[in-house]
C-alpha cells in the first residue's frame, strides 16, 4: 500500500552556493543578482575607459560613493582602477564566490572591461546605534558603556582597555545564509592553547544557516545541549570581557550582537558581577555571598514549603506551624496544586510585564501584585503565609546577576517541587543531590563546570564565594591553568 | 567521560542515604486534613488502665474539647483517639507529657521507652509530672483561654531556653540521658494542679524510673544552684528579709581520697534586690554579720536537701561521677548508692553580696 502522504522528490536548492573555481564575468555576475531591485549598475565613463559599478544601494554609505569612488575616478589621469582610488581599500577579485560574498556585505564591485579586471571595495552604511549603558548589568560604580551591534566598535572598546600587541583577534564567518562575523579574542601569553585550539575547533565545525544572536552561536558551541545551564557567559560590558581576557579566558564576539560570550567558565561565575570588583571587598563579598544564599532560597523556600504542608510537619517550631495551620485550615487546594497555580501565576506575570511597552507593565505589576496576590488569598484560594514566600522566593531570584541563571531558578524550582511534593524533604535533598551531580558533570570548553570546588583548587578560593582585597588576589584561577600565573611583574 | 565518575557517585552516595535512611515511602500530613496533638496527660487508672488525655482541636481557633480514653497501651490510646474525631491525630508535634505523680511513683520506664522509640515522637518533648486533677484544668480553663495547650508549651520554652533557675525544665532526651546513665538520678519538674490552678510545686527526684520525692520551696531553690541551672533570678530568703537577685553559684563537689566525706564549696554572688530587716547595710560590719547570716542559713539548708537525697537513694547531683576515674571505676552504681546515704557532708557557702539598698537604717 502506498503512504497517504508521498514524500516529493527533494529538490536541490537553488541557492546553494557556486563552486568557487566558476570566474568571474559579467553575465554571470548579472545572472547571480537578478531579481534584486535594489541592485544598481552603473557605467561611468573614466579616463581608463568605461568603469561599471555594481552594488546593491540598500547596502552602501551613497554620500561616501562619490567622494570615495566617482570623483577620484572622473579625475583620474592613471591607467588603472586601482591607482586612481588612493583613498579606498581595493581589493582584486578573481571568481564569482568571492564577488557574491562582497556584494551582499557592502562592497562596490567596479569592473574594467579593457583589462577584464574586477576590483571590490568596501563602502558599508554604518548602520550603528550610540553607544549606551547597559541595560541587563547595570552597576552604581564602573563603566558605563556596553556593547553594540557593530562588531569593530566592540572591539574597539575591549582594545581600549587592553591596549597590549599579545591581545590577538582571529575571525571567523559562520552561516550559510546569515555569513556572520565572529572574532575570537584573547590574549597570547596569558590564554591556555588548549582552549584556543578548542575554540577554534568548534567554531569550524559550526554548521548552520542563520545567526542572528550570539546566544545561537553559544548553543551550537556549548559541550552540553541538553542542559539549562549555560557553558558560555553572555555579557553586554567590555570591562566584563576585558577582566575575563586578562585572566586566561576567551572572549567570542559575535556581528550583529550586542553580548559577547565568554568561556571556559564555571557555574560561580554566573554569580559574579561587575561591581564585585569595584566596591569594598568587604561589602563585595556580602553582597556575593547574599546572591548565593538568595539563589538558595529561591530554589528552595517554596518546595520546602510544600514539603513541609505535605509530609514534614513535624520539623516546624510550633509557633509557625500555629499559624500555618489557621491559614491553610480552609483552603481548597492541597499545597502542591497551590504552589504549581501560583508558580504559574507568576510566571505569566513576569512574561508579560517583559513583553508589555513600559507603562503598560507598571499597570501590569499592579494587576499582578495587588489584585491577583490580594484577591487570591482573599478569595481563599492560596494561604497569606505562601504569597509572602512567593513574593520573597521571586525577588530573590532576581539577585542572581545572570539574566539566565533567573530563568533556570524557575525550571528547578518546579523539578524540586514535584519531588517535595512526593517525597517531602528527603525529595528536595534528592532534587539537590541530581543538581549538584549534574552541574560536577557539566563542562564548559572542556573545563570543569564546577570548579573550584570540584575539582578542589583551594587558590581560588579567594574569588569565590567572598571575593577577597585586591591585593590579595596576585594569581589567575588555576581552573584555567593560564600561561602566566601571576598577575604582579614581581613574581613572573 | 570526564563528567560521568563523579555523578555516578553521587548517585551513589545518593541511593546509599536512600537506602539506609528512613523509608522512602512518606505519609501524608497534608497539615489542614491532620491534628497534631501537643500533648499527652496520661494517668493510671484504679483497674490498673491507663487514662489518656488530649485537647481537640490543636493549634486551630476552633471550639475546643478534651478527649479522654481508657487503655491498656500507649499506642492503643493514640490510635483509637482518630476514632473519636474527624482529622486524623499526629504524634509528630507532641510537645509535652504530663504523668500522673501516682503513676511516677510506680515507675515510668516503659512509658518513656515506648514515646521514645516512637521515630515521629521529638525528643524535646516535655515530661511533667501532675500531681492533682489535670483534666478538671483543662475543662475549666477551656472557655477562658483557648489556646491553653499552645500557651502551656510556650511558659515550658521559655523557662527550658533562659534557665533562670525558676523551673526544673527536663525533655525526652534529658530524661533518658539521666535515666540510663549509672551515676544520676533523673529529675523532673512538679506541677500542682487542681481545677482553677497549674502551678509549679518543685523538682521530682527519681529514683531510676520511680519517683521518690519531690522538692519545693528553699529546697528546690537551693538544688536549681547546686546542680540545674546553677543560677536563681530571684533567691528569697523570707527568714532573713532579703531578696537576692541575679545569684550565681560556682559550686565544688570533692569527695576524699576515702570517699567517706562530701565536701561542697559553693560561692554564690548577687545583687542584694530588697531587703526588710533591720540591719543598717551602709555599716560594713552589719552587712558582714548579714552575710555570715545568709551563708549559715543556706549551709543549712543545702546539708538538710543533701540529707535528704541521701536518705531517699537519689543522686540527681551527679556526685558518684566523682568516685570515676580515666581509667577505671572505683566502684559500681549500685556500690555507689550504697555508700552515698553513709557519706558524711561538709558544706561550706561563700556569699558575695552586691548591696544596692541604702540600708534601712539611717
Amino acid at each position: 500500500m502506498g503512504s497517504l502522504f508521498p514524500k516529493k522528490p527533494r529538490q536541490k536548492s537553488k541557492s546553494e552556493p557556486l563552486s568557487s573555481k566558476i570566474p568571474l564575468t559579467d553575465e554571470l555576475l548579472k545572472k547571480s543578482l537578478a531579481n534584486m531591485e535594489d541592485l544598481e549598475i552603473i557605467a561611468l565613463n573614466t579616463n581608463i575607459g568605461t568603469v561599471f559599478l555594481y552594488y546593491i544601494k540598500t547596502l552602501i554609505d551613497n554620500e561616501r560613493l562619490n567622494e570615495v569612488i566617482v570623483e577620484p575616478l572622473n579625475h583620474c589621469s592613471k591607467d588603472q582602477i586601482a591607482k586612481c582610488l588612493m583613498n579606498a581599500k581595493i581589493e582584486k577579485l578573481s571568481n564569482l564566490e568571492e564577488a557574491e560574498k562582497k556584494i551582499v556585505q557592502g562592497s562596490i564591485l567596479l569592473y574594467d572591461p579593457t583589462q577584464n579586471h574586477w576590483f571590490a571595495t568596501l563602502l558599508e552604511t554604518p548602520l550603528s546605534r550610540s553607544i549606551e549603558p547597559p541595560e541587563t548589568e547595570t552597576v552604581i560604580y564602573g563603566a558605563k558603556d556596553s556593547f553594540v551591534e557593530q562588531i569593530d566598535q566592540n572591539i574597539t572598546m575591549i582594545r581600549q582597555r587592553l591596549p597590549v600587541t599579545a591581545l590577538k583577534t582571529e575571525t571567523f564567518n559562520i552561516g550559510s545564509l546569515s555569513r556572520t562575523k565572529v572574532v575570537m579574542m584573547y590574549i597570547e601569553d596569558i590564554t591556555n592553547p588548549e582552549f584556543i585550539t578548542i575554540a577554534r575547533e568548534k567554531i569550524k565545525a559550526i554548521d548552520f544557516d542563520q545567526f542572528l544572536d550570539s546566544s545561537q552561536v553559544a548553543a551550537f558551541m556549548e559541550d552540553h545541549k541538553n542542559t539549562p545551564f549555560p557553558q558560555f557567559l553572555e555579557t553586554e560590558r567590555p570591562d566584563a570581557c576585558s577582566n575575563s581576557l586578562a585572566l586566561g579566558k576567551i572572549v567570542f564576539l559575535v556581528d550583529k550582537t550586542a553580548y559577547g560570550l565568554v568561556g571556559p567558565i564555571n557555574f560561580f561565575h554566573l554569580f559574579q558581577s561587575p561591581e564585585d570588583y569595584f566596591l569594598r571587598w568587604i561589602i563585595a563579598s556580602f553582597l556575593r555571598c547574599i546572591r548565593f544564599s538568595s539563589f538558595f532560597l529561591a530554589l528552595t523556600l517554596v518546595p520546602l514549603y510544600v514539603a513541609i504542608t505535605t509530609h514534614n510537619y513535624e520539623i516546624l517550631p510550633l509557633q509557625i506551624l500555629y499559624v500555618l495551620l489557621e491559614t491553610r485550615s480552609k483552603l481548597p487546594f492541597t499545597p502542591f496544586w497551590e504552589a504549581t497555580l501560583m508558580l504559574i501565576t507568576l510566571e505569566i506575570i513576569k512574561e508579560a510585564s517583559l513583553r508589555m511597552p513600559t507603562k503598560s507593565g507598571q499597570i501590569l505589576g499592579v494587576i499582578g501584585g495587588i489584585v491577583i496576590g490580594q484577591a487570591t488569598v482573599q478569595a481563599g484560594f492560596v494561604s497569606n503565609v505562601f504569597i509572602v514566600l512567593v513574593g520573597i522566593s521571586a525577588i530573590a531570584s532576581f539577585l542572581v546577576p545572570n539574566y539566565l541563571m533567573t530563568k533556570i531558578i524557575t525550571l528547578l524550582q518546579f523539578f524540586l517541587l514535584v519531588l517535595s511534593s512526593l517525597l517531602g524533604i528527603p525529595g528536595i535533598v534528592l532534587g539537590m543531590i541530581i543538581i549538584i551531580a549534574h552541574l560536577v558533570g557539566l563542562t564548559s570548553l572542556k573545563q570543569p563546570y564546577f570548579a573550584p570546588i570540584t575539582p578542589l583548587y583551594l587558590k581560588d578560593w579567594n574569588d569565590l564565594f567572598i571575593r577577597g582585597p585586591l591585593t590579595s588576589i596576585k594569581e589567575r584561577p588555576s581552573f584555567l591553568s593560564p600561561l602566566q600565573r601571576w598577575r604582579i611583574k614581581k613574581r613572573r | 567521560m570526564k563528567g560521568y565518575k563523579p555523578t555516578s557517585l553521587l548517585f551513589v552516595f545518593c541511593f546509599l542515604i536512600v537506602m539506609s535512611g528512613c523509608s522512602p515511602y512518606t505519609e501524608n500530613n497534608i497539615v489542614e486534613e491532620i491534628a497534631p496533638v501537643i500533648f499527652w496527660s496520661i494517668k493510671n487508672d484504679p483497674n490498673g488502665q491507663l487514662s489518656i488525655t488530649t485537647l481537640v482541636p490543636p493549634l486551630i481557633k476552633e471550639t475546643k474539647q478534651t478527649f479522654t480514653l481508657k487503655v491498656d497501651l500507649i499506642k492503643q490510646g493514640g490510635k483509637e483517639f482518630n476514632l473519636k474525631y474527624y482529622r486524623e491525630l499526629k504524634t509528630g508535634q507532641l510537645r509535652m507529657l504530663f504523668i500522673n505523680k501516682e503513676l511516677a511513683f510506680k515507675g515510668i520506664r516503659t512509658l518513656i521507652n515506648t514515646l521514645f522509640t516512637d521515630p515521629d515522637v521529638s525528643s524535646r518533648l516535655y515530661i511533667v509530672i501532675v500531681d492533682g486533677d489535670f483534666e478538671a484544668y483543662l475543662k475549666n480553663q477551656l472557655s477562658k483561654q483557648p489556646s491553653l495547650d499552645y500557651f502551656l508549651y510556650r511558659m515550658l520554652k521559655h523557662y527550658e531556653k533562659y534557665n533562670q533557675g525558676d523551673m526544673s525544665i527536663v525533655n525526652l532526651h534529658e530524661f533518658m540521658k539521666q535515666l540510663y546513665s549509672p551515676f544520676q538520678d533523673p529529675i523532673l519538674p512538679v506541677f500542682k494542679a487542681d481545677k482553677n490552678n497549674f502551678t509549679y510545686e518543685g523538682t521530682a527526684l527519681f529514683h531510676g524510673d520511680k519517683l521518690k520525692t519531690t522538692i519545693n520551696n528553699m529546697d528546690d531553690q537551693i538544688f536549681q544552684l547546686l546542680g540545674n541551672d546553677r543560677y536563681v533570678k530571684l533567691l528569697a530568703l523570707p527568714k532573713q528579709k532579703l531578696v537576692l537577685g541575679r545569684v550565681r553559684s560556682k559550686v565544688e563537689f570533692r569527695l576524699d581520697q576515702t570517699t567517706k566525706v562530701l565536701h561542697v564549696t559553693d560561692q554564690i554572688n548577687g545583687r542584694l534586690e530588697e531587703y526588710q530587716g533591720n540591719k543598717n547595710l551602709l555599716n560594713q560590719s552589719e552587712l558582714s554579720s548579714l552575710n555570715k547570716e545568709v551563708e549559715v542559713y543556706l549551709e543549712h539548708e543545702t546539708t538538710e536537701l543533701l540529707k535528704n537525697m541521701q536518705k531517699e537513694k537519689v543522686d540527681p547531683l551527679q556526685i558518684g561521677l566523682l568516685t570515676t576515674s580515666p581509667f577505671f571505676e572505683r566502684m559500681t552504681s549500685k556500690e555507689w548508692k550504697d555508700q552515698w546515704e553513709n557519706i558524711k557532708l561538709d558544706v561550706h557557702f561563700s556569699l558575695k553580696i552586691q548591696p544596692v539598698t541604702t540600708g534601712n537604717k539611717m
